[in-house]
């Protein structure tokens, strides 16, 4: 009964996951005809993202994530450590708070808001005119790379400092003083300690962060400009004319590239620093 | 529209709205004596919500779901998804028989179930058989789509920047780089660059409609040289970015569609519409009758019934009136002889709206081609002008 | 520690100004809902909204979706979050429940929806709710995990030699210190919920949602006054809802 519980989750996935995990890369090995598609094994779909621009928006997507992930981080990190370990567990809540709200609005209408911001007749551009900055409106504030990483940090960044508050909060504070007491210095302690212990948190944060950013298609639609094409559209775009193999084949890049992720971060972190004391866990 | 007011009574509906999330009302769908009819739309067919003409004549409701018009958004629900046992009409941009038929998604349509059809002058001058409009409601010979809205689209400027402009060259004049706007869509922004650079002389291109691989490549050749050049702020996507553009000014040359001037007009801005000398890019609305294998014949009648709807008076005023597009000749006459639904000023702007898509569809261009022979081929053409 | 807190003003600074950056594009927002399409001050919005049955319906079929997709996210999350830690694979299990985190939204959405058409189930409610758990559960997972990553098994082996049942030492024990972790997978799963478009429209059948109704009229329409005091109005409750439960928090914890 137990156990049947503790599978239900496992269960779930499987039924509803894995199975179209498999269809979507076995599609990407079969071949057109006409306007369906029929099983084969051939490689003609990866061969039409290596030769044409498939390849650059691939490529330009994944800098694009690792970018907007690790300047998130940078952000979040930071927040997530004052507001765990600085401010009192009220004020804390009420910033967590603060940061969910936002979210709450529609992501569609929220971006389209920013465009009413930063365009060139927009509230930014306007002050900075009529307070004498600028002479001519910045045209970089909107449709540009700035707008885009703008959409995708403020839309994924905040995910990103609840893992990180979680884990930062959670750490015994009797480390910590038995640290100072051994006489390190506070920065001593926070890359001994603290930075070690708040991984799992990092990495929930990361897994957060990227795999948003990558998947996402809307922000570049709204803010990106001339066709800054990210993988989602793409996706989209192979799918408008049947081509459901492309598709597909876009899609088993992206997740033998995950794969390959998890299977790195194995090897060289080990679960243990992820997991910690559950691996102990004796049932 | 005319309830400019908040009641009391609103109010604490709005109050009550707020707290929406805490009353385990389950959603349901609304149901009449007779049922429902499940229609897919890409929001340009409802009218605002009052189906009220047609559940009196019929007996059915309309539950209206709003989807996307990418041939994606309508191939996946009705491909994959259960769509084809869900809905019974799909009300979308016409053209698309090709993918639909050959994937046995949608029926035939016998217009003899429809009275209003033969009433429909339009149908007949611009979208019979044997013109060049009749790839949006058929194929092979047989009729599958009714033509709800119609229209002729080219582009849209600003006079106060630009002045008169009328021609499609004004999308490539340098006076102008930076400040122009594309549709994303290659069967639109692709296709009008083709009629121009055709009639410009620029470029070898029999048929702008549907071109060869070698005709779509120069196109976009030239595409990308101008967008190397820096000539497009933006490739929009969506009716409200194209507003936005306009209303604020953010570019003065934009290929768009006309709604989107009447809704800048509108808000107080002076956005013409351009007459370009090279013609426009004439297209039309479809609703196709889905193959639903479980539809009942009742169902069936009630789906006609519906499409019949659509091409009357009422429904035609509304829509020309609500979105801006050309409808059915019914319209005209209906708006002008019940002054109590249609004011003297909304019959006008039907007869207007009407009168002048008309003149277009006379004055001819190029026919939107939403199923080109080489489809594929310009999807990955696309694809490589924007990630250049 | 005194000086260790002067030393971080810069990162509340850095608070401000990112709070300041998420609130902005909410206040062009708030504009647009009290204006009406000429772009004068208006509450027609607001007073059309009531009117408006689709929009309505689709704000009802939202609140139930991400009410469902947070109960269920959060209770499979839970039961995850344990199974990881007991059926003794716990790499295996880790890496199933990250899953949908791999497969881009648009395949995602296409491949469910050709499951369901092959196990003959047609789309409805439970379908769009079993999409969006399943790209919740990820999130819910992972948040749980890292409340119980920190949590000492050593207390719950403490109870049992106490006598206590797992139940009683789960219940008693465990689930008050990372109950945060489970109220804030909750709600991330319904702020996902609420925002899905792309999955959800592969599988909505009938089902207008608020996101797939804004996306619809977004690219073929615009949006309507209706659709900005919709949007103004759940930031408005919100924030009552916020300050509403701040001044209940207080008055009852008055020393925090």
């Amino acid at each position: 009964m137990r156990q049947a519980l503790l599978s239900l989750p496992l269960l779930f996935i499987v039924i509803f996951m894995v199975v179209p995990l498999g269809v979507t890369i076995m599609v990407s090995f079969w071949e057109r005809a006409g306007l369906r598609f029929k099983p084969a094994f051939t490689l003609k779909s990866y061969e039409t993202i290596v030769e044409g621009a498939r390849l650059d928006v691939l490529i330009r997507s994944i800098a694009a994530a690792v970018e907007a992930t690790t300047l998130s981080l940078l952000i979040a990190y930071p927040i997530a450590y004052v507001l765990a370990r600085k401010a009192s567990p009220a004020v804390a809540r009420l910033i967590l708070l603060l940061f969910t709200v936002p979210f709450l609005i529609n992501y569609v209408v929220r971006n389209v808001a920013w465009t009413s911001l930063l365009g060139r007749t927009g509230t930014i551009n306007s002050f900075l005119i009529q307070a004498g900055i600028v002479d001519q409106p910045l045209d970089w504030l909107l449709y540009s790379n700035f707008s885009v990483f703008l959409g995708l940090i403020s839309t994924y960044m905040p995910f990103m400092i609840f893992p990180l508050f979680l884990s930062l909060a959670a750490i015994d504070r009797q480390y910590l003083e038995a640290s100072a007491d051994l006489g390190a210095s506070a920065v001593a302690t926070f890359l001994r300690i603290t930075l070690p212990l708040s991984l799992p948190g990092i990495f929930a944060a990361v897994v957060f962060g990227f795999v948003g950013c990558l998947g996402e298609s809307a922000v570049p639609i709204i803010m990106g400009g001339v066709g800054y094409e990210l993988l989602g559209n793409t996706i989209t775009s192979s799918m408008d004319v049947l081509n459901y193999p492309l598709a597909a084949a876009l899609s088993t890049v992206v997740i033998v590239m995950m794969l390959l992720l998890m299977v790195s971060w194995y090897l060289v972190f080990d679960l243990k620093t992820f997991l910690g004391k559950i691996l102990e866990w004796r049932s | 529209m005319s309830s400019g007011y908040l009641n009391r009574r609103d109010a604490m509906r709005l109050a009550a709205m707020a707290m929406v999330s805490g009353s385990a009302m389950l959603p349901g769908i609304a149901r009449a004596a007779g049922g429902t009819i499940n229609f897919a739309d890409i929001g340009v067919g409802d009218p605002n919500g009052d189906w009220s003409k047609y559940t009196a004549a019929s007996g059915y409701n309309v539950n209206l779901v709003s989807i996307g018009n990418a041939p994606s958004a309508i191939l996946n629900v009705l491909v994959s998804s259960g769509g084809q046992g869900t809905y019974d009409i799909i009300n979308i941009v016409g053209g698309m028989q090709k993918p639909l038929v050959e994937n046995d998604l949608v029926e035939k349509i016998d217009t003899s179930k429809i009275p209003n059809w033969a009433k429909d002058g339009f149908i007949d001058e611009f979208l019979g058989k044997g013109k060049p409009g009749f790839q949006f409601i058929g194929f092979n010979d047989e009729i599958y789509g009714v033509p709800t809205v119609l229209q002729g689209d080219s582009f849209a400027y600003l006079p106060e920047k630009t002045g008169k402009l009328d021609s499609y060259a004004a999308l490539f004049d340098p006076q102008w780089k930076g400040y122009v706007a594309l549709e994303d869509n290659y069967t639109t922004a692709a296709q009008k660059t083709a009629l121009y650079l055709k009639k410009a002389g620029l470029a070898q291109i029999g048929n702008p409609d549907d071109m060869t691989k070698e005709e779509f490549k120069t196109v976009i050749d030239f595409l990308i040289d101008q967008k190397k050049k820096g000539q497009f702020r933006v490739i929009w996507n969506s009716f409200e970015q194209a507003v936005n553009l306009i209303v604020n000014k953010e570019v003065y040359v934009i290929d768009c569609w006309e709604p989107m001037v009447f809704v800048a007009k509108s808000k107080g801005v002076d956005a013409v519409y351009a007459d370009p000398k090279e013609g426009y890019l004439l297209w039309a609305m479809a609703a196709y009758l889905v193959k639903n294998p479980n539809r009942s014949a009742e169902q069936t009648t009630a789906a006609y019934q519906l499409l019949d709807f659509m091409l009357g008076g009422w429904y035609g005023a509304t829509l020309t009136n609500l979105r801006g597009y050309m409808t059915n000749p019914q319209a005209v006459e209906y708006a002008a002889a019940n002054p109590s639904e249609f004011p003297a000023d909304q019959a006008k702007r039907v007869a207007e709206i009407t009168d002048n898509v008309k003149r277009k569809f006379q004055a001819g261009g190029t026919w939107q081609n939403r199923w080109p022979t080489e489809v594929e081929f310009y999807e990955a053409e696309w694809s490589r002008f924007k990630a250049a | 520690m005194r000086s260790s807190t002067s030393r971080l003003w810069p990162v509340w600074v850095l608070i401000v100004v990112v709070l300041a950056l998420l609130y902005a594009p909410t206040l062009p927002v708030i504009v647009l809902s009290f204006t009406d399409t000429q772009g004068n001050p208006s509450i027609v919005g607001y007073a059309e909204l009531l009117h408006t049955d689709i929009v309505i319906k689709a704000l009802r079929t939202s609140a139930v979706i991400g009410v469902a997709v947070a109960v269920l996210a959060s209770i499979l999350g839970l039961l995850a979050a344990i199974s990881i830690r007991e059926l003794g694979i716990p790499r295996l299990v880790l890496l199933c429940m990250l899953l949908p985190l791999f497969i881009p939204g648009v395949s995602m959405g296409l491949a469910s929806a050709l499951l369901f058409k092959i196990m003959g189930i047609s789309p409805s409610l439970v379908t769009i709710i079993i999409v969006q758990t399943l790209w919740a559960l990820p999130f819910a997972t992972l948040i749980i995990l890292t409340v119980m990553a920190t949590f000492d098994p050593a207390y719950l082996e403490a109870a049992y030699v106490a006598g206590a049942s797992r139940l009683q030492a789960f219940r008693d024990i465990e689930f008050p210190l990372i109950a945060p972790g489970i109220f804030g997978a909750a709600s991330f799963s319904f702020i996902i919920s609420i925002n899905e478009t792309i999955r959800t429209s592969a599988v909505q059948g009938p089902w207008n949602t608020v996101p797939t109704y804004i996306w619809s009229s977004y690219k073929q329409v615009g949006l309507s006054p209706v659709l900005y005091a919709l949007m103004g109005l759940i930031i408005l409750s919100t924030f009552a809802l916020a300050i509403a439960y701040l001044l209940l928090t207080v008055r009852r914890k008055p020393a925090a």
